[in-house]
Order: structure tokens, then sequence, then C-alpha cells
């Protein structure tokens, strides 16, 4: 199931992980140890396909993650130490979406199935940020098996339950090695159920140091501290010649569910289908709007953030009779850019909240579903916004601000501030100066859109037509398509780690 | 002396000479433009500065493309060094540009569209670098900067036809019907704008310099730390 060769993974000149050789056959499942900052977080998320490797190969269930990577993640179900849930929505509504995402066919039986075995039936309606850790973690591995995956990576799952639900963690668990999947998880409990009598890798800083083909409570946890301790490096094939071969005992119950795994994998898109790229983004347009409803956070803060830009470029401006028509293009467009970069910071964030665009890049999604799923969620949101501000406006400036050409020029606007905005705030959201970074990035990029909006919108209520305009109509398509291409070349680069 | 010493000390001395000609000629050669006077000659600095200025944001955005396709470090450090020295041109140009404006308009600023571009060009590259700055990891901060660096320069073009068809008070130098200046101040401007790209390469092989010393020393220091372990 898991092959990995040579595996390096640098950040920096920070060395996390130093030729790593790994295999996994299917239905084992295996303990992966080492200390804090051994490099276990970052095999995972490469081989869940979140991250990229400096060099090396890997292959899951035979195929190259960087080549068939969305048909590699069908098979892949990931428990970060984050949950990868939406705080904004209910406990169905995540798994609805999720599976959504993968084009689960018996979708409604399959979350039925799945809230009643972690024993959220009962809490299914209600907002995932009611939820006390341990509820959380019970949904997100659901999450994470809802697509039945054939490889299922857990990083720390125990963290944080207590003894009941890690109990009932431990249970489920323990079914899916019964159902044939292989599971790969790290774990610091030594002697807990899951990690005793299994088959354990120890990983210390970045290699291998040793793999155990099967623990036992009595040796395991000494030899581990004194592997760790002195940091007794050995070679991997030498300390352990025949790591998953020849097994006998426990491990020949393993080849059994091999070959049963196999079989399943002969034709592994049997019961997954292809998520279409519009049901994609679909879904995740669908999601942000019923994130919203649920708490409409961003729209009042966007909406009530206009108004008081409005209002204190009338005050500072002593806008006023023919002052306030002439100036009410410029007004409206830099209030619509500043409302904007505050609702698409908050929309970005919401998605990293929780690791919930980590969720996305693990389903099958295209790259750039995902980002006009994205920009169409922000740029329903801030049509919304002017929905409510252009009446305020020509109340205030008195203006006519519902004709045709005004109204065009606004939407290309907005598009166009939409589309770099999603690029931009992916970016910002990972900056340590977050809060003022997207408007840094994004003001200096919008300078030809809005010297072309304000314009155009200046011209057109002064009785100019669209055809009228010229350049400037022509400045905001060319921006628009500009924007959107480089965008779409260039997203999967700002969200992939 | 290694190969690549040799380079940068030739590099280095012919920009000292390329400058002190380009100055010559602009105190010597250059003749007094009859309207504007002498303030005039700080047109050879701002041209040539603006010039260095704008390709050094397209170096910048070929080094982003070279990054993101091949994920080659040297790449992104091209592009890191090219903005950081573009931003010093850039600055200069706004700095020559008002030092001009003040005699020739009467105001060291006004919101004349390429004036204003050249500070909207200046906000990217000072954006460029905060960016950089900002980021916790430094695979993701060469690939958000090369991302950065390759929208913004994307968006150049557009700003340039919004300024054209903007009404303009600066002066046209250039024009369909030929330019406006004679034969000595089109040599002046040439040589000007060779000593300053002259100087840009200079400066930009230093700074790649640095920063490949830079990643020595934190190997260096990672090494040292892994084995005091």
């Amino acid at each position: 199931m898991i092959d990995v060769h040579a595996l390096t993974k640098s950040f920096g000149p920070r060395q996390a992980l130093a030729g790593v050789d790994l295999h996994v056959a299917p239905g084992e499942c295996v303990v992966l140890c080492g200390p804090n900052g051994a490099g276990k977080t970052t095999l995972l998320r490469i081989l869940a396909t979140l991250a990229r490797p400096t060099s090396g190969v890997v292959r899951i269930a035979g195929l190259d993650p960087a080549k068939a990577g969305a048909e590699v993640r069908q098979h892949i179900g990931f428990l970060s130490h984050r949950t990868l849930l939406y705080d904004d929505l209910t406990a169905e509504q995540n798994l609805a979406f999720y599976a959504r995402m993968y084009a689960i066919p018996d979708a409604q039986a399959r979350i039925d199935g799945l809230l009643e075995r972690v024993g959220l039936t009962a809490r299914r309606h209600d907002l995932v940020r009611t939820y006390s850790r341990g509820m959380q973690q019970r949904l997100a591995v659901a999450r994470a098996v809802l697509h039945r995956p054939a490889l299922v990576l857990l990083d720390e799952p125990y963290t944080g339950l207590d003894p009941l639900a890690a109990d009932a963690l431990t249970a489920l668990l323990t079914d899916l090695t019964g159902e044939g999947c292989t599971l790969l998880l790290t774990s610091h409990n030594l002697q807990s159920d899951v990690t005793l009598n299994r088959r354990a890798v120890v990983l210390n800083r970045g290699r291998i140091v040793y793999d155990v083909p099967h623990t036992d409570a009595a040796t395991f946890p000494a030899l581990y501290r004194e592997l760790v301790q002195e940091s007794r490096i050995k070679n991997y094939e030498s300390a352990n010649p025949e790591p998953a071969n020849g097994l006998t005992g426990e491990w020949a119950d393993h080849e059994l569910r091999i070959t049963n795994y196999e079989s399943s994998l002969q034709n592994p898109k049997s019961k997954i289908q292809n998520p279409s790229f519009f049901r994609q983004v679909w879904a995740i347009v669908a999601k942000d709007i019923a994130a919203e409803l649920h708490t409409r956070e961003i729209f009042s803060a966007m909406f009530v953030f206009a108004v008081l830009a409005l209002l204190t470029f009338s005050f500072a401006l002593d806008l006023r009779g023919s002052l306030a028509q002439a100036a009410a293009p410029g007004v409206l467009w830099a209030t619509i850019a500043f409302a904007g970069t505050l609702g698409l910071s908050r929309s970005m964030a919401r998605e990293q909240q929780t690791g919930g665009i980590e969720g996305l890049l693990l389903a099958p999604v295209d790259r750039a579903a995902l980002f006009f799923g994205k920009a169409l969620g922000n740029l329903t949101l801030m049509l919304a916004v002017e929905v409510a501000l252009f009446p305020l406006a020509m109340v205030m400036f008195n203006v006519g601000l519902l004709r045709g050409g005004v109204l065009l020029t606004a939407l290309l606007g907005t598009v166009a501030y939409a589309a770099v905005g999603t690029l931009l705030s992916a970016i910002a959201v990972n900056t340590r100066a977050r809060e003022v970074m997207l408007p840094i990035l994004l003001l200096p990029l919008l300078t030809p859109l809005l010297i072309a909006a304000v314009k155009a919108t200046d011209a057109l209520l002064e009785g100019a037509t669209w055809a009228e305009i010229g350049g400037w109509g022509q400045i905001l398509v060319v921006y628009n398509l500009i924007i959107i291409a480089a965008a779409l070349l260039t997203f999967s680069y700002v969200i992939e780690e | 002396m290694p190969k690549k010493g040799l380079v940068d000390s030739v590099l280095a001395g012919l920009s000292v000479v390329a400058f002190l000609v380009a100055l010559g000629m602009v105190f010597f050669y250059a003749p007094r433009e009859a309207t504007m006077g002498e303030v005039q000659r700080i047109f050879y600095f701002h041209v040539a500065s603006a010039w260095v200025g704008f390709f050094g944001f397209f170096v910048t955005f070929a080094g982003g493309v070279g990054y993101l396709a091949t994920n080659n470090r040297r790449w992104d450090i091209l592009a890191f060094s090219s903005a950081e020295v573009g931003l010093v041109y850039i600055s200069m140009t706004l700095v020559t540009g008002m030092l001009w404006a003040k005699p020739a308009w009467g105001t060291y600023w006004t919101w004349e569209p390429r004036l204003t571009i050249s500070a909207v060009q200046w906000l990217l590259y000072v954006a460029y670098v905060m960016l950089r700055g900002s980021v916790f990891s430094p695979e993701r901060e060469a690939r958000f900067a090369a991302v950065y660096g390759i929208t913004a320069f994307a968006t150049v073009p557009l700003s340039w036809f919004a300024i054209r068809w903007w009404r303009t008070i600066h002066p046209v130098i250039v024009s369909g019907a030929g330019m406006a200046l004679t034969p000595k101040m089109i040599h002046t401007l040439l040589v000007s704008i060779a000593a300053f790209t002259l100087v840009y390469v200079t400066l930009l092989r230093q700074r790649i310099a640095l920063e490949h010393e830079r990643d020595r020393l934190a190997a260096l220091r990672l090494h040292d730390e892994a084995a005091a372990l």
C-alpha cells in the first residue's frame, strides 16, 4: 500500500526527513514512533499528499501522488492534529460537504451510519463549534474514513481524548483493520491497545532507526527509550532484513487481509465516482454560504464597515451637492475595496481555523475547482454587500446607480476583485502579519482595476453608454482575464504546503 | 583570484567608470535644456533609475516563474535579490522625480498618473519584500513571493494603459512624432542607462552571493547543532 524510498524533505536548510525507506503492505497496521521533531508528521503529510517531498520516491497503492494526485487521494483518509472540520457547520453538513467532494454515491446512508458509529447522531444538527474536543475528534475520524479509504493515516489520534473517547477510537480503529484497511498512525503512547502487538517503526532525526515487527509491553517501551535517548541509529535494512515479508502468526492473518484488499484495489473506482468539476465548485460555494448563514459574521462586518467608510469619506471630504455626486464613483469603489479586504481576509481565515483548507486538499479536488469555489463564494458575499450598499449610496450621494452599465461595471470590478483577493488572501492568511498583510499585498495590485472602475462609473453616471466608455471597459475585461489566468496557474502553489 | 571574484571585480570597476563617465556627460556634455534649465539634468538619473527599477521587477517576475517551474532555490534568490535592488532604484526614481517636480510643476508631488504608477511600483516592491519577511517556512516564502511577483508583474501593462488614457501633465519624452531630445541629450541618456544597469548587475551579483553565504551559514549552524546533540 505504501512504498517509500530514499525520501527526503527539507525546510530551507533544515532537513526533516533524511532518506526514509518504508514499505507497508495492504491491511497492515503500523505504529510510527519517535520523539518530537523526529519527522513523523512530515512523513504522514507527504503520504497524505499534503506536502511535496524534496526528493525520493513515494507510491501509494502503486500510484505516484505527483502524477495521479486525485486518484491517490481517493484512497487516503487522514486524521491530522487539527480536525479539518468547519466550526460554523453542523456535523451532518460537514460530512455532507466532504461526501460531495468525494462524490460518495450512498452519501446519506454512509453519513447516518458513521454518525451512529461515532455516537453523534443525537448532536448531528449542532454546530461543530459547540462540540467538546473529544466529540470533534470522533467526528474528525468519521470525516477521515467517510469515503472508505484503503489507507488511513492518523497523526496522534488520541490527543485530547478522555479514556472513554480513547476506547471508542481504539474500537473504531480495530474495526477498520478488521475490514482490511491499512493504518499508519503516530503515537507517543507506547503501551496502549493500539500500539502494542503491532509493527512499530521508530523515526529519529528524519531517519528510520528501528523497525520492530511485533511490539510487546515488556520490552518495547524500554527499547524505544534506549533508541531515542542514545540515538543508536541502525540501518533500517540491517536491523530488519525482512520488514514485512515472511510473516507468521498474527501477520499471516494480515496476509489474508492483504489478499482481500488487493482484490478490492483491482478496481479502485468500483465504489468511487470521479467528482464532477462543477459539482465540486458548487459544493464549496454552498458550504461557504451555509457557514455564513449560520453566523452572518462576514456579511455583517463587511456591510457595517462599508457604511462607516461611506460616512467617514463624507465627513472627511465634506461631500455635499454636486461635489457629492462628482465624488460618488471614487468613494463607492474605495468603500468596496476596503470592505472587500475585510471580508476576503475573514473568509480565508475561516478555512484555516481548523484546517478546512487541508480537508479540501485531501479530497480529490481539482485545484482549479478549489479556486473557483472559493472565489465564487467570496464574490457572492461581496455582491450581497453591494446590493445592500448601493441604495444607501444612492440616497447619500444623490446618484442613480441602478443603470445597466453601472451594474455591469460593478459586476466586472467585483469579479476581478474576488479573483485576485482570493489568491492573495490565501497567501496573507499564512503570514505572521496576516491582519494587515492582505491590504498591503492587494491594494497596489488593484490600481488599474480601481482607476478603470472609477472612470467607467463616472462616465456612465454622466450619461455615457457602455460603448462610449471605450478603454475603461476593456481594461476591466482584460484585468479579469489576466488575473483569473494568473490565479489558475498559481493557486495550487499557494495552497499546497 | 577565483573566476567569480575576478568577474565581480571587473564589474565593479566598470560600474565606477561608467558612472563617472555618465556624471561627466550629464554635467559637461549634455546641453542646458531651454525651458527647465539646469534642473532638467536630473532627468538622466530619473529615467535611468526608472528603467532599472522596472527591469528589476521583470527579473523578479522571471525568477518567480523559474522557481515555480524548477523548485530551484537559485531562481528564488535571483528574484528576491532583484526585488531588493530594484526597490532601491525605484525609490531613487521617486525622489529624483519629486526634486524635478518642485521647480517644474511648483510642487514636490502631484497625482500625475506616471508619478502615481512609480509610487504603485514602489508599493508593489515593498509588499513583496514585506511578504518575504512574514512567512514562516522558507519554502512557502519562496513560493508565495514567486506567485506575488508574477501576479503583480502581470498587472503592470494594464497600469500603463490606464495611465496613458488618463489626462497627464508629465513631459512627453517619447511620442509617435519622435524624441523631444537633442542628439547629445540622447547620448547622455543612453550612457546613464548603461551605467545604472551596470551598477544594478553588480549589486545584484553581490546580493545573490550574500544570500548564498546565508544559506551556507544556516547549514553550518544546523550541522553544529546536530553534532552537539
